[in-house]
């Protein structure tokens, strides 16, 4: 299928679905927006910020000024904008996306295109979040973007991507040294043959300063904005410190709720910590390949995240199709996939249950979350193994492989 | 924000000077108000009932059921659980010797169960003590002792209190362990009087020599009425062959025979209640001690003690409190000096207090300056508009700033 038909196809697809007449409770639900990324607090903030009332002051918005900078100026919120602007990002993230492929393969086009185009565009975990303007939308188009300008070796434009990317959401920082490593290697597919890794520190360094000045310039635009440093605490300081406990897919809420107030900074150190330590195994394990490297830590961005939706996750799933060499090599995709399904189900079910209803209670949504968190955790075991797998080869007869 | 509060404390020293200016023509206006209709002559808002049986065990059965018999009648009468403090040992219905379990009857015909569903017992068992009753007359209690416990009269209440027991000479025996004397109470009646804790209390007591209990009160305002003289017993009425114990005094009794003809209209009269004390019925001679108590008793309604009857007078509306119809107008339209319309009606004083009184009291715009704090809210109003400004303005340069920073990192790498 030719992708020039194919894309915009889509795109116009999506914009119609966009404009479509939904339920306003989309916009409300936890699985589809975070207290971090919800679009109803996004128009709060802006509208306080527009009458003066400094939105930092309560605890209801956590986005980062320079989205709040950018709506109540360039870009006003509503219904007609808002699904514009939101098809696009995820128009662009597709865009992007197939554009990494086309890096990775060293081509300029090729038949896969469309395909991948469409897992992205088609995917529900993707699908609706957009829908319900959650502004992960815009986080994962900046991820994307950088990830294209890194696989296409642009180093200024892939940086300030990951610098906005880190200004909006505090633990994508995970993806700052996946994202030098790749701007210093290339995207091309090596996972058959690993090598080490041969770079040196001062270009890693050089490359991070980069980084740093924009990251500078741009909290200091978002100092400018606010007039203090209170956002830092509201934005940054929310997936640190988690003061907000609205429930989400993700693994942390349930445990907080529980937590008696003395163990809370060990085990949100403990939490941070988690994200964090995943970073130098996988791009060490991964040295020969970065790409599949930050596709895992997408994965683990995923799963460990402080206030994860569905689009995290279907990232992850998104970024899958870049890598068919593995698919021959997956041990249980069935399995995971059947996971997928069955936490999908049970998410909005339990959660209905819960919180619409009330025959259920918050145990229903943790076991949920749990059966989510254990299909995340399947998907990238089984990516990594099949990763790795790769390198091995073709067994000969007779042979088998062990793990020691 | 320090011009509204001197405006406020000179609101209130002005009030005070005004009030203590005119305090006959306003107690008049008071007094004509509660006298109107020919209403009794008490000033009473609330009612407020005491019981207490200051006995326990299975013998004192009648000191249980007197009590509660006046707790049905006083609860017949008006007064709600909420205004009712009832201290009852509460061991008798339940316990194991009643042959009739989770009942108390106060006759020997058992026509009706004091006990029954739907009591509220304030203090029972333990809590009944001669602390806790002076607690409860004086008010003084621990900031945890939950509202039900508490005597929450102000000065503008009757209160009605009864007890009931084993007495002597100008003492109570509370609980088999402690005593309350004569002393005890009247000074606690005159904290009462001192922390306008009541308008007039009504004491009843049957007990043996019970008119000594009330020999000592010096509080005004006080009609105290007992069952037996000093050096008499007080003597319980029927026993009940089933039962096996005597389950009303004679006292209690006459007076609950009385009650049962008074219902919450009547107007039947204190000297109808005293009138039907007699030395054959009783076997001794009750007492009653009205000297503190400023009323006549043939003016003193039973439902001024015993019945939670209100006053209630229907008025016509009075003219300058009701909203005004300015309320409708259109916001943008109202000149500056109407705008707090309602605020000022709400503190304008002078319209119920009789037209005489005009002349001492202006009206509150020109005493308090109220155009002061308008310009001063006026011009607050307008400062967030500058906070608005500065707000956009930063938030052009900084988007314009983002802007310029991809630009310039696009059109380098290209």
């Amino acid at each position: 299928m030719d992708f020039g038909l194919v894309y915009p196809a889509l795109v116009a697809g999506r914009l119609l679905l966009a404009f479509a007449p939904l339920p306003d409770a989309l916009k409300h639900d936890h699985q589809l927006s975070s207290p971090l990324t919800s679009y109803p607090r996004l128009q709060e903030g802006v509208y306080l910020f527009q009458h003066g009332i400094d939105p930092y002051s309560g605890g209801l918005f956590r986005h980062s000024p320079l989205l709040l900078s950018l709506f109540s100026t360039a870009l006003p919120l509503n219904k007609f904008t808002s699904a514009c602007l939101w098809t696009a990002c995820d128009a662009i993230s597709a865009w992007a996306l197939v554009k990494i492929w086309r890096a990775r393969q060293r081509v300029s086009q090729s038949s896969r295109d469309s395909l991948i185009a469409a897992i992205y565009l088609l995917n529900p975990y993707l699908l609706l979040p957009t829908l319900a303007l959650s502004t992960s939308t815009i986080e994962n188009m900046l991820f994307l973007l950088s990830l294209m300008f890194a696989s296409q070796g642009q180093s200024s434009p892939s940086l300030l991507a990951l610098a906005l990317l880190v200004q909006l959401s505090l633990p994508s920082a995970i993806f700052i040294v996946p994202m030098i490593l790749l701007l210093l290697s290339d995207p091309v597919s090596r996972l058959a043959s690993p090598r080490e890794f041969n770079t040196y520190l001062s270009s890693i360094l050089a490359k991070l300063g980069t980084f740093l000045g924009f990251s500078f310039a741009l909290t200091s635009l978002s100092v400018l904005v606010c007039g203090n440093w209170t956002w830092v605490e509201q934005t940054w300081g929310a997936a640190v410190m988690l003061p907000d406990l609205t429930p989400n897919p993700g693994l942390w809420w349930y445990f907080f709720t529980e937590m008696f107030d003395h163990f809370r900074p060990f085990f949100l150190m403990v939490f941070s910590a988690h994200l964090l330590i995943y970073v130098l195994p996988v791009c060490l394990k991964f040295q020969h390949d970065i790409l599949y490297a930050t596709y895992i830590l997408a994965g683990v961005y995923a799963t460990f995240k402080p206030y994860p939706t569905l689009s995290d996750p279907g990232l992850f799933i998104s970024l899958i199709s870049l890598f068919p060499e593995t698919y021959q090599y997956l041990r249980y995709p069935i399995v995971t996939t059947l996971l997928h399904l069955h936490s999908a189900l049970l998410l909005p079910l339990f959660h209905h249950l819960w919180l619409s209803q009330g025959t259920g209670n918050a145990n229903f949504f943790y076991a949920s979350t749990l059966v989510f968190g254990v299909s995340n955790g399947a998907a990238l075991l089984d990516a990594i193994w099949a990763g790795l797998r790769i390198a091995v080869g073709n067994l000969p007869e007779g042979y088998e492989l062990i793990q020691k | 924000m320090k011009a509204v509060l001197f405006l406020f404390a000179l609101v209130c020293t002005l009030w005070q000077c005004v009030h203590a200016q005119i305090p006959s023509e306003q107690e008049q206006h008071v007094t004509s108000f509660f006298n109107s209709h020919g209403g009794s002559t008490s000033r009473h808002t609330n009612n407020w009932a005491v019981l207490v049986c200051s006995s326990r065990y299975w013998f004192n059965y009648r000191h249980m059921a007197n009590a509660l018999g006046m707790y049905r009648t006083v609860k017949r009468l008006g007064i709600p659980d909420s205004n009712i403090i009832l201290m009852l040992a509460d061991d008798t219905a339940c316990n194991s010797r009643n042959k009739f379990p989770g009942c108390v009857y106060a006759s020997a015909a058992r026509d009706l169960d004091l006990y029954g569903d739907n009591i509220e017992v304030d203090y029972r068992g333990y809590e009944v003590t001669v602390e806790n009753f002076i607690r409860v007359l004086t008010g003084r209690m621990d900031p945890s002792v939950p509202r039900s416990k508490r005597l929450l009269t102000d000065d503008r209440s009757n209160v009605f209190v009864y007890m009931t027991g084993h007495g002597g000479n100008e003492f109570l025996k509370f609980q088999d362990n402690e005593e309350i004397s004569a002393f005890d109470i009247a000074d606690a009646f005159e904290q009462m009087w001192q922390k306008k804790r009541y308008n007039e209390i009504f004491f009843m007591i049957d007990t043996c020599q019970a008119n000594t209990m009330y020999s000592k009160f010096y509080s005004p305002n006080i009609l105290a009425t007992g069952s037996s003289e000093l050096d008499e017993n007080s003597y319980s009425h029927e026993n009940d062959r089933d039962l096996g114990i005597s389950v009303i005094d004679r006292f209690t009794h006459h007076i609950l025979r009385f009650m049962e003809g008074v219902n919450k209209t009547s107007q039947a009269t204190m000297q109808d209640l005293f009138n039907v004390y007699d030395y054959e019925k009783f076997m001794s001679h009750a007492g009653v001690r009205s000297d503190l108590f400023r009323r006549p008793l043939d003016q003193t309604y039973i439902t001024d003690f015993f019945g939670g009857v209100s006053q209630a007078e229907v008025m016509s509306p009075p003219l300058s409190l009701s909203p005004s119809s300015n309320e409708g107008s259109e916001p943008e339209n109202v000149p500056e000096s109407e705008l707090p319309v309602e605020l000022d009606q709400s503190l304008d004083f002078t319209s119920w207090i009789s037209s005489d009184t005009n002349a001492t009291v202006r009206s509150a715009d020109e005493v308090y300056g109220y155009d002061g704090i308008l310009h001063e809210l006026n011009s607050r109003a307008h400062a967030p508009k500058q906070g608005e400004n500065m707000q956009s303005v930063r938030a052009w340069v900084s988007t314009g700033l983002l802007v310029a920073l991809v630009g310039w990192v696009g059109s380098n790498t290209t």
